[in-house]
């Protein structure tokens, strides 16, 4: 298996602020990675580093076999981006932007297959590309970013938090977009998120950022181990015993007329014959959240005080918060 | 075609307006230069008169240059270059910071360095775009005072050395784009080098040495350490040298180095002065709209005042420094009619003048700011949120426009101090002190209609408020302070505010043009409340 970046010991400080703090983090050729983490963990620093537009304070970092600082230029030939932040010239439209930035990465964008791969993303991600910079919405501003990082096939792509801003449609198209190339070009992609079902979707592996080092990686099927869905229905004196009894099923509550509980993601399915049988109305499954994953793997004092099973509503919220407060 | 090329490209296009208008601005006034003096000044007798009279009172030579000898074309170099390399000096730095510093903050530089263009492709696509624009700036000074029949030769050394000073600010402008977070800030700092560096040799020149039949000047050291003094130094016409502009090339070339030096270690976007992590929470007397207005303008407000105090202090120094040369000539008070309609007598009155109507200046452009916040406000988006508050439109503008106000009147508050500190200071005799309040007093009328008049624009064409804010700023400088001692047509310089300045003297003040445009300012103030509550605000 090829290697296509890798850190080592990665450190960046801005004055006191430990940004990263000792991160390994490895992507191999033909992955689409899932960089996991909340706000504030030190993925946009992480990627921005790997493109050579931040230098770390100690450590190693090589994509593609080069030194993104110092061979940024060459690099940047064989890479794709999508910023953290998008900002756009308020007086070039979507589409003078578009070809400005396809310029930049590679000379030779005046060609028909260039002009209608360009129309086809237009089409996809439903953009104007004749309005002008000053006049997009975040969204708009946002297609402009990954229509640019479309356009031309590259060796890797590093996309940071691509999907913010879009809606679920485009979103649902990005995806179709990103698993296209990897089948068709053996491209690698790096992908940073904060949201959990997001990384879910593409990514074949993950590697979870918290506070600047990487806390947990490894396969999708592993990550889904780790998680709990939230299952809830309305209570309806539904009788929720046999429910609780089952393994896949943890913190089962009633909240607000609401049966509650999480079960784990890999074994979902194992409910649902249940739960048809009780014939629950008002059914949701609402996918594990990273919030939840890092409350209970990695959190401290509220992680050890997971709500015990309790039938008398609201009254366990209290009992979880005295015993944080014991603990 | 390389990110080289195709960034230059790209900042060509965005700046083809404004260079065009910075060219032919800089080019029309060398030849408007020659033309209003080979008219109001036509021979070589009168020529004389001038110049012996300004070397008897140096002072007036602060905002001239240095005399070299009574031919039309040294005369014209004398009158007019300082101030042709003021522009080129600010036309660099204004646009070393937009294509450098302001494209960092933006975050555009994030997208643009992402791409094979690197973080060099940018900076060097910016040097090879003002570069191009320093010789264009040069070419067409020379034109300008070949158009009006001056000697080629000398046009060409005169054209060059506004190129030349206009790349050292080149590099000044992209220095302090490494040193700033703000395109704010950096543009503060260069654009106030430049002011200081016009000073400077205005400093230099004014305490030179005089030749015997007192036409011919050399300069004191203050002009070696600015970049337009070095411009002067080439003697265009009578002595093209041109080993002084070397000077400034090598002063832009090692900021340059000094930058790729700081870049090569320094992330996208950072810079050598970290910005200031702000405030965790609003100061308690941050509620409304004339406390936002102040906020906001806080730092800029600062600046100019310390422009003004600086100002100020150069009075009775420069006086000071003058003193030995002062003669109390009648004849005086006739040639400088042409800069101030004055009946000034003593050597520090006219030095109070002369500086004064600088510090006028810094007032008037601080106040603009303060308008010229409102539509930068707007355009951001941030305006939206306070007007849909509890704010009224009419009570925004008239915050700004309130806070304009004060700071015009602090500056030339702080000019007045300064000046009378320093009159005090160096025991000058002329009873001048006690005139700074009255002087300073005079400076308001003209200032105030600079708030006035783009509020105006503001409320009517939003998008041309920053552009006609800063032009009418220029053509009003230019029309009355340089139109004076171009000899312009009095029917032209009546249309600068600056000429109808009242002039305090000895023998007392006439604010007849005080008075006309501090109405003419309520007026069109009022006129621009009123329809500004017709006017929806929006980011168009
Ligand atoms: N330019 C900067 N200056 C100071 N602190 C920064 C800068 N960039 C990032 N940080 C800090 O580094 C940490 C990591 O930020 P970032 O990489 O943007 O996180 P993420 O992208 O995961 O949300 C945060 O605490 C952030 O405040
Ligand atoms: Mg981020």
């Amino acid at each position: 298996m090829d290697t296509v970046i890798q850190t080592v010991d990665l450190h960046k400080n801005f004055g006191r602020v430990k940004a990263l703090d000792g991160l390994d983090l490895e992507v191999h050729k033909g992955e689409i990675h899932g960089f996991l983490g909340p706000n504030g963990a030190g993925k946009t620093t992480t990627l921005r580093i790997l493109l050579g537009l931040a230098r770390q304070s100690s450590g190693s970092a090589s994509v593609l076999g080069m030194n993104p600082w110092a061979d940024a230029v060459e690099l940047h030939r064989r890479v794709a981006s999508i910023p953290g932040d998008v900002s756009l010239w308020p007086n070039l439209s979507g589409g003078e932007a578009i070809d400005l930035l396809s310029r930049l990465r590679d000379g030779a964008v005046d060609h028909a297959a260039y002009k209608e791969r360009k129309h086809h993303l237009c089409e996809l991600f439903d953009f104007d590309p004749g309005k002008k910079g000053r006049a997009y919405s975040k969204g708009n501003r946002q297609k402009v970013a990954l229509i640019s990082a479309l356009v031309i096939d590259a060796e890797l792509y590093l996309l940071d938090e691509p999907t913010s801003g879009l809606d679920p449609l485009m979103e649902a198209a990005f995806t179709r977009e990103i698993r296209r190339i990897v089948r068709e070009n053996g491209a690698t992609v790096l992908l940073s998120s904060h949201i959990l079902s997001e990384v879910e979707q593409l990514a074949d592996r993950v590697s979870i950022i918290r506070a600047g080092r990487i806390v947990d990686g490894g396969t999708l099927d592993a990550l889904r181990h780790l998680t709990r869905t939230e299952v809830s229905f309305a209570q309806d004196s539904v009788d929720t015993h046999a429910l609780a009894a089952l393994s896949q099923v943890h913190d089962l509550t009633v909240v607000e007329g609401r049966v509650k509980f999480g079960a784990d993601s890999d074994r979902v399915h194992e409910v649902l014959p249940l739960l048809g049988t009780l014939g629950v109305k008002g059914l949701l499954v609402a996918p594990p959240s990273l919030e939840e994953l890092f409350l209970r793997h990695y959190g401290d004092t509220v992680a050890q005080t997971v709500p015990q099973i309790a039938d008398d509503g609201g009254t366990h919220h209290r009992r979880h918060r005295a015993a944080a407060a014991g603990a | 075609m390389g990110a080289l090329w195709i960034l230059y490209r790209q900042r060509l296009r965005r700046d083809r307006w404004q260079i065009i208008v910075w060219i032919l601005s800089i080019g029309g006034l060398a030849l408007l230069a020659v033309a209003a003096i080979a008219k109001s000044f036509g021979d070589d007798a009168t020529r004389a008169q001038v110049l012996q009279l300004a070397t008897a009172a140096p002072a007036i030579l602060v905002l001239r240059g240095l005399p070299r000898g009574p031919a039309l074309d040294s005369f014209t170099f004398f009158e007019i270059f300082a101030f042709l390399a003021l522009l080129a000096g600010l036309m660099n730095t204004f646009m070393a910071v937009r294509h450098t510093r302001a494209e960092e903050e933006s975050g555009r530089a994030e997208i643009v360095s992402a791409t094979a263009a690197g973080r060099w492709a940018p900076l060097g696509a910016t040097v090879l775009h003002a570069m191009v624009a320093n010789v264009v700036v040069a070419m067409a000074t020379a034109l300008g005072f070949i158009a009006g029949g001056l000697d080629p030769a000398g046009s060409l050394v005169a054209g060059l050395a506004t190129g030349a000073v206009g790349f050292a600010f080149l590099g000044v402008g992209l220095l302090a784009s490494e040193f700033f977070s703000t395109s704010r800030g950096a543009n503060g700092i260069s654009s106030a080098l430049v002011m200081v560096a016009y000073l400077l040799r205005g400093f230099g020149d004014a305490t030179g040495q005089v030749s015997p039949d007192g036409m011919t000047m050399t300069a004191a050291w203050p002009s070696w350490v600015s970049p337009i003094g070095w411009g002067q130094q080439t003697f265009a016409y009578t002595g093209n040298r041109w080993w002084p502009l070397l000077l400034p090339l090598a002063l832009g070339a090692a900021c340059t180095a000094v930058v790729v030096a700081l870049m090569a270690r320094r992330d996208v976007g950072a810079s050598v002065l970290a910005g200031r992590s702000g405030r965790a929470n609003a100061r308690p007397w941050l509620r409304g709209s004339f406390s936002l207005a102040l906020r906001l303008q806080e730092g800029a407000i600062i600046g100019w005042c310390i422009g003004g105090l600086a100002t100020g202090l150069l009075t009775g120094s420069l006086g000071a420094a003058i003193q030995s040369s002062i003669t109390s000539n009648p004849q005086i008070t006739a040639v400088l009619r042409g800069m101030i309609e004055a009946q000034g007598t003593s050597m520090t009155q006219l030095l109070v003048a002369a500086l004064f109507e600088v510090a006028g200046i810094l007032a008037a452009a601080c106040g603009l700011q303060a308008v010229l916040r409102l539509r930068q406000e707007e355009a951001a988006g941030t305006a939206e949120p306070v007007v849909a508050g509890s704010v009224g439109r009419m009570r925004w503008l008239g915050s700004f426009l309130g806070l304009g106000t004060v700071s015009v009147v602090l500056v030339m508050a702080f000019t007045a101090v300064g000046a009378w500190a320093s009159l005090v200071a160096s025991g000058d005799t002329s009873g001048s002190a006690g005139e700074v309040w009255q002087t300073a007093v005079d400076q308001l009328p003209a200032a105030l209609i600079y708030l006035a008049l783009p509020a105006a624009v503001f409320v009517v064409w939003p998008r041309a408020t920053i552009p006609a804010g800063w032009a009418l700023l220029g053509i009003g400088v230019v029309l009355g302070v340089y139109g004076g001692m171009l000899g312009l047509d009095q029917r032209i310089r009546d249309l600068s505010p600056f000429t109808h300045t009242p002039v305090t003297t000895s023998t007392g003040t006439d604010w007849s043009g005080g008075f006309w445009m501090l109405g003419i300012a309520v007026v069109v103030t009022a006129l621009a409340l009123a329809a500004v509550r017709r006017r929806e605000v929006g980011t168009a």
